[in-house]
């Protein structure tokens, strides 16, 4: 039998050069792929931080100006309100990083070893596809004194018949902000920490720890903090410093939400860069430097609160106490997590309502009258956004999934994972705030005289939709059994066979989720489409932003509305296609067991 | 509140445990402090739905028909923490977060800090582990964390203790060491156990009632 099989596997060995020159192309390209990510991630973000370096300490050619020196950062200091620029940067950033942090704990504890974890994932899930400008618009709409909100308790409780005129959103504390950036990340961290405590072997572990915990006596709560949060919290701690790198610099939630007069700093910048002043620009190249201090610095709070409750809590673990009140504590998270669906139910009702609204008198809680108006002219003018949208996404996607999938074959040709560096690489471009870096690349850009829009604009969405893409592939990749590949090269099949016939249709419904999630990381992006694009190209995002705070509010819910259903419409596909799949598998089952059944009766 | 006098008892009574409407197990037993009922069977039989019914754990899949009482108290719909049952699973399942005496301290009743050191100190050197104390659980060989899980469970002043398979992990010299210290700490604290296993060395050594569980409608 093995005799057999080794001679016609060396029958089957391709001899034909040309085959031997496709299998040499192959391996050459594997082995650089790795090289080639590394560098597409590292040297745009290295070029663009050099891009604004320079200029914030004075020398900006382009202005003629050669000399070093400080006057861009004393500009900085001087700039009226800049200390409550940073403050509201800073402070928004920790309150809702702390409160998204806080909310899934709770939901965790008190979830923990319930069906209902999963029910409150999947309702939360879709959430993390939608565009923050389209949330944040959603929040707007929910909390303005003439939102949904506001109409539901009016006038029976506030006795309301028009609208207050309470600063909201845009109120001068960033609570809106606050509110906005916490919603869109509690679904990020959730998530993130549910899909790493669901690793096989640690699964099985924390959920026996668990009822170890539960069988000395702990209330439910108690067990999940004392025994199973000292364990889970370390997975934790990149997403959550991911999220406060975005918050702390991010543009669209405080540019919708958040006060004009100072903005945070992170708007502030991208306004200076855009002034017709070109003078300004050397302000805001030392505002990005100072950005990226303001990052770092929330970094380093977080990491001091981490060791505070470390320190604080580390005697308590063991100190024998086995509740703290948690039965009350299980009804208020349960109020609270209805409250919390109820909100972004209300919210995205709101938006719908909206985008149909003809007249709609404060305070009722239902438009009385409904028109398709909006959403026609609308559709018909955001043909062209929504074709650049499609286009840019399918480039950066395509450029991301394709380095990936040679990056991983790499690693699995030569049975090493990435080396330590190069996996907190891959991490780059979503912990340095974009503002810091996109406007030193688009400087770059203009030094090498490159006109090409499209491609600079697919290129910079590439590097915050490859790290995401890597990062869904790369577990599914890494656990495929690589019995398989060894089969099938000892019956004579060549490494670039076994990537395209086997690897490949092995891992199709994980690419196609890597694909929808690129994609949708593309259609979101905001500062990287206004900035790199030069505002030549229009997208639905940057098209909702610059709706969302001057036109009506009716075609801005249409275009938020238009955001969510593009990401919605890939993820869809994915759904409906591995239904597709299983219900083959299904059919597959039910015929080997009738099959065998009509065997057994049969004999 | 127990008085001093008074004998520990577990009792299971008339319980029936369906899946699907399809009866899985029968059990009417009386286990007194000090005593071990040995449970065998195949894998399949029922062996650890039973565990999680003692402890309150059944999933949903399951129903279930019959009472519990622990020294005379029903505690059949006591929620699984409120049960005074300590567990002892194959794998110690010590929290790497927590040190050996962290560990038992985490099952201690709260009180004290020094007692409770005091406490820690001499349980580990009752069961020759004297000065491990702030060692990490990783750092202890097999029989060692095996030794701690049982100090963790005893400590936790339970009134009933389930084995589940508790030395199957252990190599057989090991085995018979721990087992014997088991049994002798379990019946030194004149405590009920339910042991589940398959080891027929494990139910002759616990010297009491074996029970065989057989795996239902299967007609081969």
């Amino acid at each position: 039998m093995s005799h057999n099989l080794t001679s016609n596997s060396l029958k089957n060995r391709p001899l034909k050069d040309e085959t031997k020159l496709l299998d040499k192309l192959f391996s050459t390209v594997v082995k650089f792929s790795p090289k080639l990510l590394i560098a597409i991630l590292i040297l745009p973000v290295l070029g663009g931080l050099l891009g604004v370096l320079l200029p914030a300490f004075g020398w900006l050619p382009a202005l003629d100006k050669t000399q070093f020196g400080l006057q861009g950062f004393q500009q900085l200091v001087q700039t009226p309100g800049i200390a409550q620029m940073i403050s509201l940067s800073f402070f928004s950033s920790i309150v809702s990083g702390l409160l998204a942090f806080v909310i899934t704990l709770l939901l965790l504890a008190n979830y923990f070893d319930s069906p209902w974890l999963a029910r409150i994932q999947r309702l939360l899930g879709p959430i993390l596809v939608i565009p923050h400008a389209a949330a944040a618009i959603a929040i707007a709409f929910l909390i303005t004194p003439s939102g949904m909100i506001a109409r539901l308790l009016s006038p029976w409780l506030t006795g309301w018949q028009s609208p207050t005129d309470w600063l909201l959103p845009h109120d001068p504390y960033g609570i809106s902000i606050i509110m906005g950036l916490t919603l869109k990340e509690l679904p990020f961290l959730l998530l993130m920490t549910l899909s790493a405590i669901a690793q096989p072997e640690l699964s099985i572990k924390l959920r026996a720890q668990y009822r170890v915990a539960l069988s000395l006596g702990y209330y439910p709560i108690t067990a999940f903090f004392k025994a199973v949060l000292p364990n889970i919290y370390p997975l934790m701690r990149l997403p959550m410093l991911a999220i406060l790198a975005y918050a702390s610099a991010s543009v669209e939630m405080p540019l919708i939400l958040g006060p004009n007069t100072p903005p945070t700093l992170a708007v502030a910048i991208m306004n200076w860069f855009h002034d017709v002043d070109l003078s300004l620009r050397i302000k805001a190249s030392a505002g990005a430097i100072l950005q990226l201090f303001i990052t770092l610095s929330v970094l380093f709070t977080w990491w001091l609160l981490e060791k505070l409750s470390q320190a604080i809590s580390s005697k308590s673990l063991s100190n024998g106490q086995r509740t703290y009140g948690d039965v009350f504590w299980s009804k208020v998270i349960n109020i609270f997590t209805l409250l919390l669906i109820g909100f972004i139910a209300l919210a995205l009702l709101g938006m719908v309502f909206w985008s149909f609204a003809g007249f709609w008198n404060f305070p009722l809680a239902v438009p009385e009258q409904w028109v398709m108006v909006h959403w026609q002219s609308a559709l018909l003018q955001v043909q062209t956004p929504i074709i650049n949208s499609l286009a840019i996404g399918l480039v950066a996607t395509s450029i991301a999934l394709i380095l990936t999938l040679l990056t991983l074959e790499f690693e699995k040709q030569n049975g090493a994972q990435l080396s330590h560096f190069s996996s907190v690489i891959i991490y780059l471009p979503l912990m340095i705030p974009s503002i810091a870096f996109l406007f030193g690349l688009v400087w770059l850009q203009e030094a090498v005289h490159s006109k090409a829009t499209f491609i600079n604009v697919a290129l910079a969405h590439l590097l915050f939709v490859l790290p995401y893409v890597f990062l869904s592939l790369a577990t599914s990749y890494r656990l495929l059994d690589s019995r398989y590949a060894q089969v099938a090269a000892s019956l004579g099949a060549s490494p670039i066979k076994i990537f395209l016939q086997l690897s490949l249709p092995q891992l199709l419904m994980p690419i196609m989720m890597a694909s929808a999630l690129g994609l949708a990381i593309s259609f979101s992006q905001y500062l990287p489409t206004l900035l790199v694009g030069g505002g030549r190209l229009n997208t639905v995002t940057t098209e909702a932003v610059s709706l969302a705070n001057g036109a009506s509010r009716r075609t801005s819910a249409v275009y938020a509305l238009i955001q969510m259903l593009l990401p919605a419409i890939a993820f869809s596909l994915i759904w409906l296609m591995s239904m597709q799949k299983n219900r083959q598998k299904a059919q597959v089952k039910h015929n080997n067991k009738t099959a065998r059944y009509i065997t057994k009766v049969n004999r | 509140m127990s008085s001093s006098f008074e004998i520990n008892s577990l009792q299971i009574k008339s319980l029936t445990i369906m899946r699907q409407q399809t009866p899985l197990l029968s059990l009417n037993e009386t286990i007194i402090g000090g005593d071990v009922l040995t449970i065998m069977g195949p894998s399949g039989s029922g062996k650890s739905t039973l565990l999680n019914w003692l402890t309150g754990m059944l999933p949903k899949e399951f129903q279930a028909d019959g009472q519990l009482y622990l020294n005379g108290e029903n505690i059949t719909q006591v929620v699984s923490y409120r049960r005074n049952i300590g567990l002892l699973f194959q794998d110690a399942l010590l929290f790497s977060h927590l040190s050996v005496a962290g560990n038992i301290a985490f099952a201690m009743p709260k009180g004290d800090s020094k007692t409770r050191a005091i406490k820690i100190n001499q349980a580990l050197s009752d069961v020759g582990l004297a000065g491990l104390e702030n060692r990490q659980p990783e750092s202890l060989s097999g029989g060692q964390q095996a030794r701690v899980a049982l100090l963790r469970v005893l400590l936790s002043q339970p009134k009933a203790i389930l084995l589940d398979e508790p030395f199957s992990k252990l190599d057989s010299q090991l085995r018979q060491e721990t087992r014997q210290l088991v049994f002798e700490q379990i019946r030194q604290h004149q405590l009920p156990v339910i042991m589940v296993t398959h080891d027929e060395s494990d139910a002759i050594a616990a010297n009491g009632k074996v029970l065989h569980l057989k795996t239902p409608q299967q007609d081969i």
